[in-house]
């Protein structure tokens, strides 16, 4: 990963007069042009601008776009891959989600705009090489870039005179602070199962580390290996200690985030997202809520960031690829990356981005990113999708029966080893 | 004479009793209709603050602009497209059900019975076995992502019910009719169109309210057949806008409302033919 | 009875119907039992053939035999429940009465509302904080009773299935009324003039004479519980870790989140087996409910 540094003398080249407007293709785009996004209440109304100002610059173009839940995209989009009608493009998450349609032949590389525009040179090696890289060629513009880590509210931490925690030790101290002023440490809520899994994905990355997960993940380590049992056992001291707000399988994330917001717990594990839904909310980042990362468990794991990253990828039957494609060189213009990173809290993973757009909050998780020497996927985008149905299963079951993890993880690894057996 | 006067009390009382019991019945019953009435009329914040079931304070009406504004729930385009789509699937399923109702119903042929059966077990057939072969057979035909794709598939599915109707209705019809007709020299065709089809009008009513409460309250298909905005029904855009709405119950309320505003008005102003149209042949409630 | 027709005159009334029926109910359900004996997964062009894999997998499968179970006890639920409470509104509704027309239309005003709204109203009733199940139990007392309905997963099922309930319940009392209405009424009469109490009538002559509006009662329960899934879909999504799965629902998640259509193809088969068992004892009382017919 490019340090801050250079991200900065990269800017400094290309403020001194280095032309960045993208080459677009040509500007005799036609015909129908359909976008499908999972873009809901957030960020939906800023990627819909978008596709508008494309448009516009393509009068050509029919468009239609079609904004669809998070939870039911991930259900239609597949359907419409199945059936050879899918949208000319549409959201994506990197990883283990991208590689599945790309084994099954649905989408279709993008080397060609891919080098006509340099995007090597405008985006970072590793965001390249996890994201937009499968299979040896280019498959996805990367858009977004969200940071997974502990999102709080700073009165309450002034409240209970809690310091950031950088330990695990540190961690449960301010959690015993809060359970001492009757309010839960964390806010969890994972109705929609996903949630849950940040939880297991930074123990584990902070105990085993990413080497070993990315063993879990790809099915060439197991469930009940004792770094699993650890990482779960750890998550369960916490649970078992009271320090989590009741019932998190009852609510939504968002409605977990406002129980922060609300004073009603003092923090969420949860990606930078949040922030879009906080500025709703007339919070200041920095001065309303803040963030750390993710405390070191392991003093000799070496550090590592979590978090998705959404690209725009062009369906294999995509009925009109050359606008699909035009509208993905669209999305590498630095103001066009910068004005969606704005909308919707996350970070620009274009390095033509200036750094100065963000707040202060997401200027420091930059910061972070730069310094980890390693960006992982969450847990459902790094492994595939029938094991992740698997463990993500398990994340809601442990928080309804924390105790009996041991049992259940034997049962995950078989049905997850299941899974892996029915891809081959 | 004292007898009867203590039978007349105790009857009075179990009747008392009775509505008693049943009146709260009722009330338990309508709890969640309650609820979403005054939640429709609710800010978040007076939601969050007062709970379910306390009468709004200030009836706030955003709720309803919200939800149907094309910039944000964009209710109103959804509302136009299962208008679109429900009133002809409605109405090509029941004259498809009244051809083959007529058919089986009034001619007597080898394997009439079988064809029947065959025809009527697609009622019970869980349309979730089809969905995947429907799909691609609607992108095959380039009909998916269009509202065509759904009336289609309604039509398909609704031909069973409305043949079993339609043909236990005409079962019923005098045969002393047609002979008479046949007498005439009118043939088979203009009597099952000038005679036999205005004396179904009371059935279509039925089968049209039926109908139309079925397709426009499914989900399904459309959910499966379609994509875009442009042709997405208000039942899936509700649940889109409950993804989207998470924590504002006002606005789902709001939403839900609206998309049951048409059938309300037909349980209200058809209830007589809904009814016996359920007790016809009720199978999809 | 009628005397034979050509074939050509039927023939004309029922080639289209059966054209479109044929071609869009019939053909993708066979075209979906084709598919369970293959390993065809969604996204894919291609699939094998992989002969009885999927159903020799699937009687092995956990997920599998706890929808079973789930299913089971639906079906169990849904038979009694609805049904009795059904049955018990309408003979308490059966009368002339002015007032028991607006009863009768209050309680089956549920039947027109999509099962989606009927899930999205039934999860703010169970919301933890601000439902009012809690907010009631809390009122009076019950604390301990409060949960978080659809996330517990002892009571997920059952919340869902109450919801379900609540409009199957109407629809049952509007079959049971129209079944009423072909209990003659000298023979209830003449029940009463030979001295039998309301409940000796109720047991020897009503129930008798509801058999038939019994049938199809159980009968639609029986399959509308089997193909219920958009009301947990909406409300639990099968959750919380599959304790509401359905067999629907089941086949549903294994084809649409799984990405496994082969498979999913093979749960869809045991569904309609299940749901054929039904059909044709279904039919084998259709004489029975003919009559509720006239």
């Amino acid at each position: 990963m490019l340090s801050r540094r250079l991200i900065l003398a990269i800017l400094v080249l290309l403020v001194a007069g280095l032309s960045v407007a993208p080459a677009l293709a040509d500007d005799d785009l036609m015909g129908d042009f359909t976008v499908s996004h999972y873009f809901g209440g957030f960020g939906g109304e800023f990627i819909d601008g978008i596709v508008d100002a494309f448009i516009a610059e393509n009068p050509g173009l029919m468009h239609a776009a079609s904004p669809v839940d998070h939870e039911q995209f991930k259900t239609s989009i597949l359907v419409q891959l199945a059936g050879g009608n899918p949208p000319d493009t549409f959201s994506y998450w990197a990883g283990a989600r991208i590689q599945f349609v790309v084994d099954g032949g649905r989408l279709q590389p993008i080397d060609d705009i891919w080098e006509a525009n340099d995007m090597d040179s405008q985006f970072p090696g590793a965001v390249i090489a996890n994201a937009a890289t499968y299979d040896m060629h280019r498959y996805a513009v990367p858009l977004t870039l969200h940071w997974v880590g502990m999102f709080y509210n700073t009165a309450l931490f002034d409240q209970v005179g809690a310091m950031v925690p950088t330990t695990w030790d540190e961690l449960i101290d301010v959690a015993e602070k809060f359970k001492m002023a009757g309010i839960p440490a964390f806010s969890l809520g994972s109705i929609n199962r996903w949630p849950g899994q940040f939880w297991f994905d930074m123990i584990l990355l902070r105990t085993a580390g990413n080497d070993y997960r990315n063993k879990l993940m790809s099915g060439e380590a197991s469930y009940d290996d004792p770094e699993v049992e650890r990482a779960f056992s750890l998550w369960n001291d916490l649970v078992q200690a009271g320090h989590f707000y009741p019932d998190a399988n009852a609510y939504d994330w968002d409605e977990a985030a406002n129980f922060v917001a609300n004073g009603e717990a003092a923090m969420t594990l949860m990606g930078t997202w949040i922030g879009g839904l906080y500025a709703g909310n007339e919070m200041v980042a920095g001065e309303d809520f803040d963030y750390f990362s993710f405390p070191t468990i392991d003093e000799d794991v070496p550090r590592a960031s979590l978090g998705p990253i959404d690209t725009f990828v062009v369906a294999a039957d995509a009925a009109n690829p050359d606008a699909a494609k035009a509208f993905l060189v669209y999305l590498t213009d630095p103001a066009v990356q910068a004005e969606f990173a704005l909308g919707a809290g996350n970070l620009a993973p274009s390095l033509l981005v200036d750094t100065g757009i963000y707040n202060d909050v997401v200027a420091r998780i930059a910061g972070e990113i730069a310094a980890d020497p390693v960006f992982a996927f969450n847990y459902d985008l790094a492994t595939p999708p029938p094991v992740a149905e698997v463990g993500l299963n398990a994340f809601s079951e442990f928080m309804a029966n924390p105790g009996d993890f041991s049992n259940m993880l034997a049962r995950v690894q078989a049905d997850a080893a299941a899974e892996f057996a029915g891809m081959e | 004479m004292t007898n009867s006067r203590a039978l007349n009390w105790q009857r009075l009382l179990s009747t008392a009793l009775l509505y008693f019991v049943l009146t709260i019945l009722l009330i338990l019953f309508m709890v969640p209709v309650y609820g979403a009435i005054v939640t429709a009329f609710k800010s978040q914040a007076e939601v969050s603050a007062g709970g379910y079931w306390t009468i709004p304070t200030n009836f706030a009406s955003d709720n309803f602009a919200r939800v149907m504004d094309s910039k944000d729930g964009n209710l109103g385009l959804y509302l136009q497209n299962s208008l679109l789509l429900t009133i002809p699937a409605s109405i090509f399923s029941i004259a498809l059900g009244t051809l083959a109702g007529y058919g089986l119903g009034k001619y007597k042929f080898k394997g009439d019975g079988l064809l029947f059966i065959l025809i009527v077990a697609g009622m019970f057939l869980p349309p979730q076995i089809a969905l995947i072969p429907v799909f691609r057979l609607m992108n095959d035909i380039g009909l998916y992502d269009t509202l065509w794709a759904v009336i289609i598939i309604h039509t398909a599915f609704g031909i069973p019910i409305c043949t079993l109707v339609m043909r236990n209705f005409f079962q019923v019809v005098p045969n002393a009719l047609r002979e008479a007709a046949l007498i005439d020299g009118a043939n088979e065709y203009s009597i099952f169109f000038r005679i036999m089809l205005p004396l179904t009008l009371p059935a279509l009513a039925v089968l049209a309210t039926l109908q139309f409460t079925w397709i426009w309250n499914d989900f399904l298909w459309p959910f499966i057949l379609t994509q875009r905005a442009e042709s997405r029904t208000v039942m899936v855009g509700i649940l889109n806008l409950t993804g989207q709405y998470t924590v504002d119950w006002g606005g789902q309320a709001a939403a839900s409302l609206i998309g049951s505003l048409p059938t309300l008005f037909i349980f209200v102003f058809f209830q007589r033919y809904f009814i016996r149209g359920l007790t016809l042949g009720a199978v999809k409630g | 009875m009628l005397r034979r027709h050509p074939w050509i005159l039927p023939a004309s009334f029922l080639a289209l119907p059966l054209l479109v029926y044929i071609t869009f109910v019939i053909l993708p359900t066979l075209n979906s039992l084709i598919y369970s004996f293959t390993d065809w997964v969604g996204y894919g062009a291609d699939f094998n053939f992989v002969g009885l894999a999927n159903f020799e997998k699937i009687f092995t499968d956990r997920l599998f035999s706890n929808a079973i179970k789930n299913t089971a006890i639906w079906l169990a639920l849904a038979m009694t429940a609805p049904t009795l409470l059904g049955l018990a509104l309408a003979l308490a509704l059966q009368g002339k009465r002015k007032i028991n027309t607006i009863y009768k239309s209050l309680f089956y005003l549920p039947i027109c509302l999509s099962p989606i709204i009927i899930g999205i109203i039934w999860v703010w009733l169970y919301s933890p904080k601000l439902g009012i199940v809690n907010l009631f139990l809390r009122s009076i007392g019950l604390d301990q009773l409060a949960t978080a309905w659809l996330a517990n997963p002892n009571t997920a099922l059952f919340a869902v299935f109450v919801a379900w309930a609540w409009q199957q319940t109407g629809l049952n009392m509007v079959i049971f009324l129209a079944g009423l209405t072909s209990v003659p009424t000298p023979l209830v009469e003449a029940a009463k003039v030979d001295g039998a109490n309301y409940r000796q009538t109720l047991w020897n002559v009503i129930i008798p004479m509801l058999r038939p509006a019994t049938v199809v009662v159980l009968a639609l329960t029986a399959i509308s519980a089997l193909k219920s899934f958009e009301i947990i879909w909406v409300m639990t999504m099968g959750g919380p870790f599959n304790k509401s799965d359905t067999l629907a629902v089941f086949m549903y998640s294994e084809s649409f989140r799984k990405f496994k259509m082969g498979y999913g193809s093979s749960a869809a088969v045991i569904l309609f087996l299940m749901t054929l068992v039904i059909i044709v004892l279904y039919f084998r009382q259709t004489a029975a409910a003919e009559e509720l017919y006239d």
